[in-house]
């Protein structure tokens, strides 16, 4: 039949064949771990910018509010893997960073380009989470700090961040899921996260399929449990405020 | 003219939104004298929020002067924040602050702007709490508290800043009926102690009982300004005169 052929790269063996498994099990592991890091490293640098791209945007003066649209607009209307090249090859092949390995299997000279780069994408998204936190705190709230005499900064600080903050802190998490998907697009410029543990097996086996599927088993049961988690606080929350 | 006694002098205030579209205030002059309580009374949209939040730079007047203790507050070299602690305003929605305990929310600004140590911020929190008799809320978060608890603990919060006016927006308005006296007694017992107040409220019983001087807003001006006796009993202007026979 024709189409016998068009499968024949596709069999069942070959789908779960995960005879790899016991020898590079560690790959994943530590690919695993090096994801995990990248996801929550640049989700937790992306804040300070974020807050203060968040407060940009809200800011009365125009330059200072096109400054931050504009940033927000470039980092979200281009793909990350643009992005990654250009900070990559652009930012970090101008400054050289030595090649010191830590925790025993993080190159800083890869790393830090990457989490920087993932972090200045990531900063966009989470200056709109924020801006949306901000926007929700009634009001009323910045009006009576204010009217006791507190200045626009401090009421942002003691008053409307902290309220926010709460808000968001269920979106903060879940933008932390969309890294540990998005940052394997790291692994095409060598960096040793979990989608590049796959290729490096596959290719050293031969086995084409089965490390790819194990990856993909493994963001998922990653991805799937904390984004439930994440559902059911929010709901508790909700719950809370409704007191 | 300007008298020791004076307190707040308002001149030709403007307010426009929207590009001049709407007109909240269209030329209102006023003076609050130290230790006067004045209401503000007026139909839905006549500018009473409007007036009152001028008052404290809420809301910038479009044009005209505010001057309190003599400053100039329209004027943009003048930093606001210094004036507004010593106006303190209640909302109404009440406003406090729901990731901060009772005391917590009282001690905030005094703490904040240095103006007390938080020793001296707690004692002057439980010395004014325990005047309202909810010195046992001192460590319960707002979300605890009923409508007529928040709005007292409201007004602590405000004078907690030793202010030397406090200004109301519908302080009972948002409340159920049976917790409007409550707050109005407390109201009335800083009347007696001497507070310069400046009350904007729905309230015609209290205006009448408590206020020195009532003042009739519609269409963004003050059309009538009078003791609440004369004002109510022998209104002038035909738009009072037809205000007082809806809601009296
Ligand atoms: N931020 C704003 N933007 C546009 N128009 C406004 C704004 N605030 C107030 N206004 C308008 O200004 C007018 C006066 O409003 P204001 O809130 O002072 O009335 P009010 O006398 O306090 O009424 P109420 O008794 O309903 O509280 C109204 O017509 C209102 O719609
Ligand atoms: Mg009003």
């Amino acid at each position: 039949m024709w189409w016998s052929n068009l499968f024949k790269n596709l069999s069942p063996a070959s789908f779960f064949n995960f005879s790899f498994l016991p020898k590079y099990g560690s790959y994943f592991w530590k690919g695993i771990a090096y994801t995990l890091l990248l996801a929550v490293v640049s989700v937790l640098l992306a804040i300070i910018p974020a807050l203060l791209l968040a407060m940009m945007r809200l800011s009365k003066n125009k330059v200072v509010k096109g400054l931050s649209g504009a940033y927000i607009a470039v980092f979200r209307s281009t793909p990350l893997l643009v992005q990654l090249s250009i900070i990559y090859f652009g930012l970090f092949g101008a400054v050289s960073i030595p090649r010191i390995t830590v925790l025993g299997f993080v190159d800083i000279s890869r790393f830090i380009p990457g989490v920087v780069a993932l972090a200045l994408n990531s900063s966009a998204y989470v200056a709109e989470i924020f801006r949306g936190g901000i926007l929700a705190v009634d009001i009323g709230q910045t009006e009576a700090s204010r009217s006791l005499g507190l200045n626009a900064w401090s009421t942002m600080r003691l008053v409307v961040l902290p309220q926010a903050i709460k808000n968001v802190l269920p979106a903060l998490a879940n933008e932390i899921i969309t890294m540990v998907k998005e940052s394997s697009i790291c692994s095409m410029l060598g960096m040793v996260e979990l989608m590049f543990a796959a290729k490096t097996v596959a290719s050293t086996t031969y086995i084409s399929l089965g490390p790819y599927v194990v990856a993909a088993v493994i963001y998922f049961c990653i991805n799937y449990p904390a984004s439930k988690g994440i559902e059911a606080i929010e709901r508790r929350m909700r719950r809370g405020d409704k007191q | 003219m300007a008298t020791n006694n004076e307190l707040i002098r308002v001149v030709d205030v403007v307010k426009e939104y929207n590009k001049g579209e709407v007109k909240a205030l269209n030329g209102c002059s006023l003076t609050v004298n130290r230790g006067e309580v004045v209401a503000i009374v007026g139909s839905s949209g006549s500018g009473k929020s409007t007036m009152l939040r001028c008052l404290n730079m809420l809301e910038v007047p479009t044009s005209g002067h505010i001057y309190f203790d003599g400053v100039d507050l329209a004027d943009k070299n003048v930093d606001i924040n210094l004036h507004r602690r010593k106006m303190g305003m209640v909302f109404q929605h009440f406003n406090l602050f729901p990731h901060k305990t009772v005391m917590q929310n009282i001690m905030l600004a005094p703490v904040h702007l240095k103006l007390k140590t938080k020793a001296e911020a707690r004692a002057k929190g439980e010395e004014l709490l325990k005047r309202i008799g909810l010195l046992e809320k001192a460590n319960e978060y707002p979300n605890m508290l009923s409508g007529g608890q928040k709005q007292r603990i409201a007004i602590v919060r405000a004078l907690a800043m030793e202010p030397e006016v406090m200004l109301f927006d519908e302080p009972t308005s948002a409340l159920d009926p049976e917790m409007v006296n409550e707050v109005l007694d407390l109201m009335r017992d800083l009347a007696k102690a001497g507070m310069t107040m400046v009350v904007v409220t729905h309230e015609m019983g209290f205006a009448r009982e408590v206020a020195d001087r009532v003042i009739f807003m519609d269409g963004g001006q003050i059309l009538e300004s009078n003791t609440p006796e004369k004002l109510f009993d022998h209104p002038q202007n035909p738009r009072l005169k037809d205000f007082l026979s809806k809601v009296l």
